[in-house]
């Protein structure tokens, strides 16, 4: 695949709902980053700070309340359509009453492209993430670990050149977890796609991500722009050098404030 | 793996219980099987039942013997008509029944992803379903007779309302997570409905056919013992007025496996839908 050149810019995008109470509910409020091509970005911040809104936003799932999602052509520097998205999902969302198979051939089928070739492609997506011989088998038949690799191979097969990663190890027990996550910073490496990972996992980011950003609590910005410097792909084994521990440490202390200033202010509200 | 735990639990168990029990009789064996108890328990009762009638003399035209009842059976079924008028109900169950799946279905999916026909079906509906649908009997005949038409229609009515209900219903309750994934891998709003929202409304579907499906034996039949010269209905109304009660008791043995037969039929479509409801 030839590796992507469009840039994804939040430019002062603010995101609110209407309430009751007469006062909007605001999700993001001046909202300005760049998500740069062919890198990793990683968002992190506490629960209900807006991330999985920025994924929807860059998906265009959601409108911007104000502002505007951009997509730039880093060669030229004018804007560009939409790249090709795919998401992985932290519920997973399978089909449960499609195969394994047609799971991952369900994109390729909305696509139009004929049954064998899209077999053949999901065929092949589903080996790169080690599940030969499940084809046939139901989602209900796997375990989670399994369902997410069957859900990562279905958003892989569509060829995306943006990856987003929505939690995608959140509804996994920790070990699970593990092996998953070494397994996707390889897999991610070898894509060259652009991705968005949404997590609430420090060593998760660490593992993955180029970049890093860490959200305030609602309404979320962008509290800390972090570079990982660390060489890819990276293993569970890099975290315990001791950069990966002093940027953990930097990004526990920045969340760790604004955890409980989320929770203060929640507190305040009711 | 859920599908393996289950089986990886339940053999040790078998196991254990046969160890703890290793010189247990057939007998035991047999009395541990619940069908065997169920129907050792129906011959049983059969056999009292025929014992006591000639025992004490009952008239068989109060209480016919049940080997009577299955000669007579026997014997309407093949040269007394009596397989005729069961295709006929047959026919007029099923022929009402599949428009309701139909146009039920369809009207289904529609009120789920539609505001104003939604607004617009609840009403009627909402008037409509606790309708006894019996109480139609005499306006239908009015207006179609009791031929044909008025048998359908009387077959829709039962099962249509339960069908659309639980289309919406279970349309409603899909998964908003599968709607999202569907249009993230490129589907348009056509796709989403037959390829998501209907497939995960199936169970739903199954449940809407199932009471729909009782509901249009019952309007069949009663339609066919008030208004018609045929079908199995017919047959016993007719029977009765003659006080034929072997005849009597032979339809609604008729009816009865009939029922069995259905509810059995849905059991096991039931069971292969099994991959739906957990996910």
């Amino acid at each position: 695949m030839t590796s992507p050149v469009v840039d994804i810019r939040f430019e002062d995008v603010r995101l609110a709902w209407p309430s009751k109470a007469g006062q909007p509910t605001v999700a993001l409020h001046r909202m300005r980053c760049a998500i740069p091509a062919g890198k990793v970005t990683a968002i992190i911040g506490p629960s209900g700070c807006g991330k999985s809104t920025m994924l929807q936003l860059a998906r265009g799932f959601l409108d911007p309340s104000a502002g505007e999602i951009r997509f730039v052509d880093r060669r030229s520097g004018q804007s560009a359509p939409r790249p090709p998205m795919a998401t992985v999902w932290q519920g997973f969302n399978l089909f449960p009453w499609l195969t394994v198979l047609d799971n991952v051939a369900f994109g390729l089928e909305m696509g139009g492209m004929p049954k064998a070739e899209r077999h053949e492609r999901a065929r092949e997506a589903l080996a790169k993430v080690d599940l030969k011989g499940f084809e046939s088998k139901y989602p209900r038949q796997l375990s989670g670990g399994m369902r997410q690799r069957v859900g990562i191979a279905r958003a892989l097969v569509m060829k995306p050149e943006v990856l987003l990663l929505d939690e995608p190890f959140g509804a996994l027990d920790a070990q699970t977890r593990l092996v998953l996550q070494e397994q996707v910073a390889g897999i991610v490496e070898e894509t060259g796609a652009t991705v968005l990972l949404i997590t609430h996992s420090i060593e998760e980011a660490i593992l993955l991500a180029d970049t890093i950003f860490v959200m305030t609590a609602r309404p979320g910005r962008i509290a800390r722009e972090i570079e990982v410097e660390l060489p890819k792909p990276r293993t569970l084994a890099d975290l315990k050098r001791p950069e990966a521990a002093a940027l953990f440490e930097e990004i526990y202390d920045l969340l760790r404030g604004e955890v409980i200033r989320a929770m203060t202010s929640e507190g305040g509200a009711q | 793996m859920v599908g393996e735990t289950d089986m990886a639990n339940a053999a040790p168990s078998t196991a254990a219980v046969q160890a703890a029990a290793p010189r247990r009789s057939t007998l035991r064996a047999a009395l541990d099987d619940h069908r065997v108890v169920g129907w050792g328990f129906l011959l049983a009762l059969l056999a009292v039942w025929e014992f006591v009638v000639i025992q004490a003399q009952i008239s068989p035209l109060y209480l016919p013997r049940p080997t009577r009842v299955v000669a007579v059976l026997w014997q309407n079924l093949a040269e007394g008509g009596l397989s005729t008028d069961l295709g006929l109900t047959l026919y007029r169950i099923f022929a009402g029944f599949l428009i309701a799946l139909v146009t039920g279905v369809l009207l289904g999916v529609w009120m789920a992803v539609s505001k104003p026909v939604k607004a617009m079906a609840d009403i009627l509906i909402a008037a409509l379903y606790p309708l006894p649908k019996v109480t139609l009997i005499p306006l239908l005949v009015i207006w179609l007779g009791t031929g044909g038409p008025f048998m359908l229609t009387i077959s829709f009515m039962g099962a249509f309302f339960p069908i659309v209900i639980n289309t919406v219903v279970g349309v409603q309750q899909c998964e908003p997570g599968l709607v999202l994934a569907a249009r993230d891998l490129g589907a348009n709003l056509r796709q989403i409905v037959l390829r998501v929202l209907i497939p995960s409304a199936v169970p739903s579907i199954f449940a809407g056919i199932r009471i729909g499906l009782g509901i249009s034996i019952i309007l069949v039949v009663a339609a066919e013992m008030v208004v018609a010269r045929d079908g199995l209905g017919a047959r016993l109304f007719v029977a009765g007025q003659l006080l034929d009660t072997e005849l009597v008791f032979a339809v609604l043995l008729v009816l009865a496996v009939l029922g069995i037969l259905i509810t059995k039929g849905q059991d096991l479509i039931d069971a292969r839908l099994g991959l739906w409801r957990t996910s």
